[in-house]
């Protein structure tokens, strides 16, 4: 089809090797500790830049109080600016107040009005209540992070999507195709939006009844999406969370730790 | 016409090529490969084409991870005997969950154990000079090996086709800089797009000119089969199954389900749960592409039988089972994952 044409260069297909590879991610794809230790320890680190991950629970299992305990962490040791997507109203200042309050006192440098003021205001948090609000949120993002513009030297670095399932499982399921479509778009962009601004993405997801146990819900074709998949689930009237690793790139799946949340 | 180019009919009739010349010419320039298991049961050769299917959390990708690095270790290097086949791979991430990590701990793993298993004695020189000679030349094999490793991504079917196009003119230029030729293509997930594509376009600029999966798909083959027919290579495919109410019937679509609930059907050893499973398993993919493929594994997860614990830690590893659908060898086999490799379980 394409004899006769003169050979382009690649047409614009960028192909790397191994040690690229791997010097993007010693240079620029570095862990998030979370602040709630045994996420970390569980996923080696913390959160990935470059990374998708899922958490998914039971309700009240904890996804909300650890997404505002990761914004929390991440604002506190200046680490950039946090995006919150919320679509239940669930963003709490006073909560992030109180996780605050938990920070150990080695890292406090400063006084405790200063930093909270600090920190609220590198979180960012937007109320998304459908997919079409979430298209356009992650529009606006891209644009703005493509922008060379220097925008006061703090750029985004932690996306958080609390939570993606209550835009998504309205729309998945029934005759027509295009629920599902938007579904695989969002994370196709998602997931290029991480890779190449370096963000790292977090995302929750609710559990339904499956035959038997409950499980994820988002059906089958979101499993294959996130980088990694983490299930949390609280014993019943305590604090004691139990975190299973259901899909990580670089572990077996069924590693499980079980610590306390605070408050 | 006989006797003006001089080619008589006996010149015509004579004999080109025996059969034996023919299957040593065949088996010198397209040789058979050696895959680490699972996928060691099969004899496959460049050219073909490779469909390893399963749900997610089945261990394809991991199995693509081991070929690879079969691949860009060298034989023999530096007096050590690796075993590999010592030649470039190129991989399409469509799913784009690639983690370069996982790719660098498997290959010096298999260092490490080429290097152990040579030196045996090493462990008992704790002196920093020979500790310095080993790291720098595992590094620099380390290093070496990398390089042979091509990637690209893409986030949609049309960066697919274009990746796919460039493949012929971005191996030979890697070639020349490399000094060896790319001997497998791998393509992490071929039906990552499906929704995306199956949805109607709403709204098409061209009239007539609607882009559909099916049309994708045949130009996908097409690339494929053109980049074969310069350069014969190892196409390996991972595929994730669709399920979906919203399929809509076609020919297509109907012709391929029922091979596949044949064969199937034949199976009897199933227990009723994975008949569930299996039941809502469709064939989605075209017909060209079922054509194009050669030979097909399928992986599943053994989610009742988590209790196999290894020698090492007490941990509990997830079970996998392989079973080579085409060729059909009517076994099923039992392999686990660890952390940095596969093995099978007897």
């Amino acid at each position: 089809m394409n004899e006769g044409q003169p050979p382009v260069e690649n047409g614009g297909v960028l192909w790397s090797d191994g040690m690229d590879l791997l010097k993007d991610v010693a240079e620029r794809k570095h862990f998030f500790p979370t602040g709630l230790e045994g996420i970390d320890t569980l996923l080696g680190g913390g959160l990935r830049k470059g990374q998708l991950t899922e958490l998914t629970g039971q309700s009240s299992s904890g996804k909300t109080q650890a997404c505002l305990s990761f914004a929390s962490h991440v604002a506190a040791r200046h680490m950039g600016v946090v995006l919150y997507l919320d679509t239940s109203n669930s963003f709490s200042p006073s909560r992030i107040a109180r996780i605050l309050d938990e920070i150990p006192i080695s890292l406090i440098k400063e006084p405790k009005d200063v930093r909270l003021k600090r920190v609220m205001s590198s979180i960012i948090c937007e109320s998304v209540f459908d997919i079409f609000a979430l298209f356009e949120v992650l529009d606006q993002l891209e644009v703005s992070l493509n922008d060379k513009v220097n925008n006061g030297g703090k750029k985004i670095c932690l996306l958080i999507i609390d939570s993606i399932s209550s835009l998504l499982a309205p729309i998945i399921g029934g005759k027509y195709s295009q629920g599902r479509s938007m579904m695989i778009s969002v994370a196709m962009i998602l997931k290029k939006l991480a890779d190449k601004h370096n963000l790292s993405v977090l995302v929750t997801n609710h559990m339904v009844a499956g035959n038997g146990a409950p499980k994820p819900a988002l059906g089958e074709s979101w499993k294959a999406v996130p980088h990694i998949r983490l299930m949390i689930s609280r014993d019943r009237g305590s604090n004691i969370c139990t975190a299973t690793i259901l899909k990580h790139t670089l572990m077996a799946s069924g590693r499980h730790l079980r610590f306390a949340v605070p408050g | 016409m006989a006797g003006e180019t001089g080619y008589g009919p006996r010149e015509w009739l004579a004999v080109d090529e025996t059969a034996a010349a023919f299957l040593s010419r065949s088996l010198s320039t397209r040789p058979p490969i050696l895959l680490p298991p699972p996928l060691h049961r099969a004899p496959l050769r460049p050219g073909n084409v490779v469909e390893i299917a399963g749900p997610s959390n089945s261990g394809k990708s991991q199995l693509l991870l081991m070929a690879a690095v079969q691949c860009i270790l060298p034989k023999e290097w530096e007096g050590v005997y690796f075993g590999g086949l010592g030649k470039a791979v190129m991989y399409i991430d469509l799913d784009c969950r690639f983690d370069v990590l996982r790719l660098a701990h498997i290959l010096r793993k298999r260092i490490m154990q080429g290097c152990g298993s040579a030196h045996p004695a090493s462990e008992e020189f704790e002196k920093d000079v020979s500790k310095d000679k080993s790291y720098s030349f595992q590094d620099t094999l380390f290093s070496d090996c990398m390089k042979h490793f091509l990637y690209v991504r893409c986030y949609n079917s049309s960066e697919l086709i274009a990746a796919l196009k460039s493949l012929n003119s971005q191996s030979e230029a890697r070639g020349k800089v490399l000094g060896i030729g790319i001997y497998f293509l791998m393509l992490d997930s071929i039906g990552a797009f499906y929704w995306i594509d199956r949805a109607p376009q709403s709204t098409t600029e061209s009239k007539g000119n609607v882009i559909s999966f099916q049309s994708i798909t045949e130009n996908v083959v097409q690339e494929i089969r053109k980049f074969l027919h310069l350069q014969p290579v190892l196409v390996l495919v991972t595929k994730a199954p669709i399920y979906g109410d919203g399929i809509t019937a076609s020919n297509d679509f109907q012709r391929g389900s029922s091979k596949y609930m044949l064969e199937d059907s034949t199976a009897s050893r199933y227990s009723k749960r994975e008949e569930e499973r299996n039941g809502s398993y469709r064939e989605y993919m075209p017909s060209a592409w079922q054509t194009l493929v050669t030979h097909r594994i399928k992986l599943q997860d053994l989610e009742q039988e988590s209790g196999f614990s290894s020698e090492q830690d007490s941990e509990v590893l997830s079970v996998h089972t392989s079973e080579w659908l085409h060729p059909s060898l009517n076994t099923k086999e039992k392999f686990y994952i660890k952390d940095d490799g596969v093995g099978l379980i007897q």
